[in-house]
């Protein structure tokens, strides 16, 4: 890899001001590392700035970190239950093991702690971050391959579409068929959770389309923030009571979802409101359709509902060459999903 | 000694139906009852093993050694014209650089080796091959086996892609196909395996000026040994070679290899130790696969299910590896069809086609699970169309003693008349199914020659020039003196993996248990003449040991001995029973259950000949429904180069496995590792096949696939 400097930061404020304009935070490091050893990331960082120790208490630097951003490393409950505004705040440094196995989150978002417990393998869970898992790089192997210059690369086009792409998208909105594959963007997107991100001086709120908009048209994003763009937290609104994801992958663990779909809403009397449904790796982006969550508002959740629902997602759907059958399996996946709302296990 | 209820050997004898023919004149040259034999015995390196305290050839750090990596094509076909190495030199930590093939050459595949840079750190090897300068002029290529096939296709020799095909045929084929009772006819193919141990290949070598020392994994110490000779042009007596543990090699690691040869270079240019090991690209790229397959058959039978006619044609690509001007590597692409079985009219034809990939080599049972996948498959189809129970069928046609009567038994142990339904026929979503499968294998043993030395204290040495490429050589090798003198296992030190051991051959075809056994037996025997000569006592076994080996005097005892004939023989075998369920909505396939029964004469160590059938079978099932080498056909580059893509069965897929052996220990010893491989993905193949009610003909067996053979996938939109 290229050479760069390392550095630890103790608050957002100092993360930003050392990233600078070419420099990338280090959370987790499960694939950062990885892509500056196969010389993906162009230009190459020219700093790498630790972000673990941001508002750690008791470091060197001292103090309880950023007050206003709360700690980077923990799973709040934001107002009491059944207050206005109820909400579930996980700090960016949160490991996906501690979302699996919180069992606050685990009652109140039953499909978000499945969903963590399917990312990676234990030892990944171990160390990989909410945000990383969030802000995650393109896993399309035209993309990944060191010798090979794909659109997202800057290339003049996307290999995939008349290539090699089992693994690839059934919707975009642009020309890269490459697909969001993080676990945790489906069930926050379909919570409705709202990202906290710090902008140079300013702190924004995005909505988690927001939060990848941007990949839907721009083949050489995989988001919408930018490498200095700082997420600080998510917040997950306890409006919908139950939630459920299930994934297929072509193995049973440590194994990418082929098409993932994340289901969230409430359930009275059999009857679903609020409903939202989410499709993994099917687009560059978590893919919902606000059609489909209208349609489903007020009907009774039942095999019909969920197949009429399933239906209606997949309709635009484009396959290419060699992944048609992710339309089938993102139907299966999608009544799945819905259907498993009726149990408040997710 | 943990107790492991998932084995159970049981004596051929006692499955009630006599021996076979070989075994009813064969004279028993092995201890019946065996007392350490056919027992289970836990490796004896299994602590450094585990603790990491055992040295694999990249753990090796002679002082002042070198990094070395290689600079590979990245084209798949090109003519290289310049590579300038000049800036590449100046990168601080720089040693040296080699050229692989001359500066002027013909590049076939992408990952072709072009040179090589030894330093002082990794950086700065990847450093020097960013800037090493190479002009090429691209040529046409072609990576698809389809598409090589065809007339305007690249060539990737100056001969045609197809090699001209062999033929072999008897009786009248036509005619039995006209007057079958039944007849089916299918297309089913194969994919590209890439061995990937999880050990990579590679060396740590010290070249000085009289010889070298080579740490090697590898499946051949003396085949390392003699390949550094040539290319350093060091007498072989001056070249040293040791592998005291290896991290896999399935049948891509028996030279040194390009690498090694570089890595040789590297060293004597330099003065310095150079460590060379590929990385898991490289893996991918140039170090061997299994050839894919693409075989048409049909077969027909009469309308009691006796198989009278069957016809293939097959085609497979070996990469570079066969077609056009060459027939190396594995030797083309041809699979063994139509497998165990003897049908009196066949015609078989099969071809190979170069593609601009890497060669293929031996990898596991070569041609075996190719040809076991297509006439498996082809003869379920026709049980089903004949309304025969596919068990009967094979009981009917294979040809096998041993098989049938595993067939026999393990048809009860799996419940598989409860079990065996109308394909399709399981209700709701989530399907249930069952298949098998039979294999065959040589495993025979050959020239090996072992050393057995009893010092006065009673401890004992032996020492063979065998390497254990993870099946428990030197286990083996304690177990066999154990049994010959009388003693326990941990009382011998078992010395392998060093060319200054009397030699023994490469790790290759199931050979080694087979060939080593006998050695260290008949080296044992000779020891143990000569401890009761100096003793003077007639039985030195067990409590009297001691008492003997005191009366050895200041010379220990050392004895030599070598292979024998009747101590091992060759033909292992075995069948296979799948249980699946397919989920019909995801096409995911989960193998629940997997029953062997297996046989490969005297069973030496119940605990590894275990181990290799359980690896063997998760192989198997790995090439069943994960792995397949992807390749670009725009770039010509391997995509799946990682293993996040490259996909290999891991342990949360690994169903239920248990083996049961048939021990026949007056066949003496035959090897396992390969025939326990073969038939598992026929056999999980044909129980997605009765679950579903409809076949997947090719390799591997992916939701796609299973979505697309239940006609669930949309026609593609414009």
């Amino acid at each position: 890899m290229h050479s760069f400097t390392y550095s630890t930061a103790r608050s957002v404020d100092e993360a930003i001001a050392l990233v600078g304009d070419k420099g990338r935070y280090l959370a987790g490091g499960i694939d950062l590392l990885a892509e500056l050893k196969d010389y993906l990331v162009t230009p190459a960082p020219d700093i790498l700035v630790n972000v673990k120790r941001v508002g750690q208490p008791g470091g060197p630097a001292g103090g309880a970190g950023d007050a206003k951003m709360g700690l980077l490393n923990g799973i709040v409950h934001v107002a009491p239950a059944g207050k206005e505004g109820e909400a579930y705040k996980l700090g960016a440094n949160v490991t996906i093991a501690e979302v699996a196995a919180n069992a606050a989150l685990k009652k109140a978002f039953p499909g978000l702690t499945h969903a963590a417990g399917e990312v990676g393998s234990t030892q990944i869970r171990n160390v990989a971050t909410l945000a990383g898992n969030l802000l995650q790089h393109s896993r399309c192997w035209y993309y990944r391959h060191p010798d090979v210059t794909c659109q997202k690369k800057g290339g003049d086009k996307c290999l995939a579409r008349d290539g090699e792409n089992r693994y690839h998208a059934l919707f975009t909105g642009g020309s890269c068929v490459t697909v969001a594959a993080s676990n945790m963007a489906m069930v926050l997107t379909a919570l409705d959770a709202k990202a906290t991100v710090r902008r140079g001086k300013e702190t924004v709120t995005l909505s988690m389309p927001d939060l990848y908009a941007k990949a839907w048209t721009d083949a050489a994003a995989h988001h919408s923030l930018a490498p200095q763009d700082f997420l600080t937290s998510v917040t997950v609104p306890t409006l919908r009571k139950r939630s459920a994801y299930r994934q297929q992958s072509e193995r049973k663990e440590f194994d990418w979802a082929l098409v993932s779909c994340a289901a969230a809403g409430n359930v009275n009397g059999g009857v679903l409101t609020d409903a939202r449904v989410v499709l993994g790796c099917v687009a560059p982006i978590p893919y919902m359709s606000l059609e489909v969550n209208n349609f489903l508002q007020g009907k009774p959740l039942n095999e019909a509902t969920a197949t009429a629902a399933a239906d209606m997602l997949l309709k635009g759907a484009r396959p290419l060459s060699q992944n048609g059958y992710k339309v089938p399996l993102a139907q299966a996946l999608v009544k799945r999903a819905l259907l498993a709302l009726n149990e408040t296990a997710g | 000694m943990p107790t492991l209820p998932d084995h159970t050997p049981i004596a051929a004898a006692a499955l009630g139906q006599g021996r076979g023919p070989q075994a009813a004149k064969a004279e028993i040259l092995w201890p019946t009852p065996a007392r350490v034999l056919s027992t289970d015995v836990l490796r004896v390196d299994a602590r450094e093993k585990v603790t990491g305290e055992a040295k694999y050839a990249s753990d090796v750090q002679p002082p002042g050694w070198l990094y070395a990596m290689i600079l590979r094509s990245r084209w798949a076909a090109a003519k290289v014209t310049a590579i300038d190495t000049s800036e590449a030199l100046k990168v601080p930590g720089v040693k040296s650089i080699v050229l692989a093939g001359g500066e002027q050459r013909r590049v076939r595949y992408y990952g072709t080796e072009l040179a090589a840079v030894a330093a002082t750190s990794k950086q700065a090897c990847l450093d020097a091959l960013r800037a090493i300068k190479v002009t090429a002029e691209p040529l046409p290529f072609v990576v698809d086996e389809r598409d090589a096939m065809k007339e305007d296709a690249p060539r990737v020799f100056d001969g045609p892609n197809l090699s001209a095909p062999g033929v072999k045929q008897e009786g009248d084929v036509a005619n039995a196909l006209s007057s079958a009772a039944a007849v089916v006819e299918g297309e089913l193919s194969t994919q590209v395996q890439i061995h990937h141990p999880l050990e990579s290949h590679g060396n740590t070598i010290v070249v000085k000026d009289d010889g070298a020392t080579v740490w090697a994994s590898t499946q051949g110490i003396f085949s390392v040994r003699d390949g550094i000779a040539g290319n350093l042009k060091l007498p072989q007596s001056n070249v040293q070679v040791i592998c005291d543990y290896m991290g896999g090699g399935f049948g891509a690691k028996f030279g040194p290899g390009v690498e090694g040869g570089l890595a040789a270079r590297l060293s004597k240019e330099t003065g310095l130790p150079v460590k060379l090991m590929l990385t898991r690209l490289e893996e991918g790229l140039a170090v061997g696969n299994r050839p894919s397959s693409i075989q048409k058959i049909k077969m027909g039978a009469s309308a009691d299910g006796k198989l009278t006619a069957f016809e293939a044609e097959t085609v497979g690509t070996p990469g570079t590896g066969g077609g056009g001007e060459t027939a190396g590597g594995s030797g083309g692409a041809n699979v063994a069809t139509p497998y165990i079985y003897k049908v009196p009219n066949f015609k078989v034809q099969q071809r190979a086609v170069a593609t601009n990939a890497g060669a293929s080599r031996a990898f596991r049972a070569p041609a075996h699970p190719q040809g076991s996948f297509g006439t498996e498959c082809m003869l379920d189809d026709l049980a089903v169309k004949l309304g025969i129970d596919p068990v009967e069928i094979r009981i009917l046609n294979d040809p096998g003693e041993n098989r049938r009567k595993e067939y026999a038994l393990g048809r009860d142990k799996f419940g598989w008349k409860e079990k065996y339904k109308k394909p399709g026929s399981s209700p709701g979503p989530i399907k249930t199914g069952v298949g098998c499968a039979g294999a065959t294998w040589g495993g025979g043993g050959r020239g090996t020659r072992a050393e057995a030395q009893i010092n006065s204290d009673g401890t004992v040495e032996v020492r063979v020039g065998t390497q254990d490429l993870g099946t428990g050589s030197r286990t083996l090798v304690a177990m066999v003196a154990a049994e010959a003198f009388g003693i326990r296992p941990d009382q011998v030190v078992a010395r392998i993996g060093d060319t200054r051991f009397p030699p023994s051959g490469a790790s290759g075809g199931s050979t080694t248990t087979a060939s080593l056994c006998p050695g260290v037996w008949d080296a044992c025997q000779n020891a143990l003449a000569e401890l009761k000569t100096r003793s003077g006592m007639a039985d030195v076994a067990g409590p009297n040991w001691a008492v003997a080996c005191r009366k050895i005097g200041i010379n220990p005892i050392s004895a030599q001995g070598e292979w024998k004939q009747g101590l091992s023989s060759s033909g292992s075998g075995g069948v296979q029973f799948v249980e699946v369920e397919v989920d019909t909505d995801t096409g995911y396939i989960r193998v629940k259950k997997v029953l062997a029964l297996m046989d490969c004469g005297l069973i030496v160590n119940t605990l590894t000949t275990t181990s290799q059938i359980n690896s063997g079978i998760i192989m198997g099932m790995s090439y069943a429904l994960h792995e397949e080498r992807v390749m670009d056909k725009a770039t010509g580059v391997v995509l799946n180069h990682s293993f996040d893509t490259y996909k290999i069965t891991n342990l949360a897929d690994t169903p239920e496995i248990e083996c049961i052996l048939l021990n026949m220990p007056e066949r003496g010893v035959i090897g396992i590792a390969e025939v326990s491989n073969v038939p598992t993905a026929s056999a999980i193949a044909n129980a997605v096949a009765n679950a579903i009610g409809v076949r997947v003909p090719s390799l591997p067996i992916t939701p796609a696939k299973v979505l697309a053979a239940l006609g669930k996938v949309p026609k593609m939109s414009a």
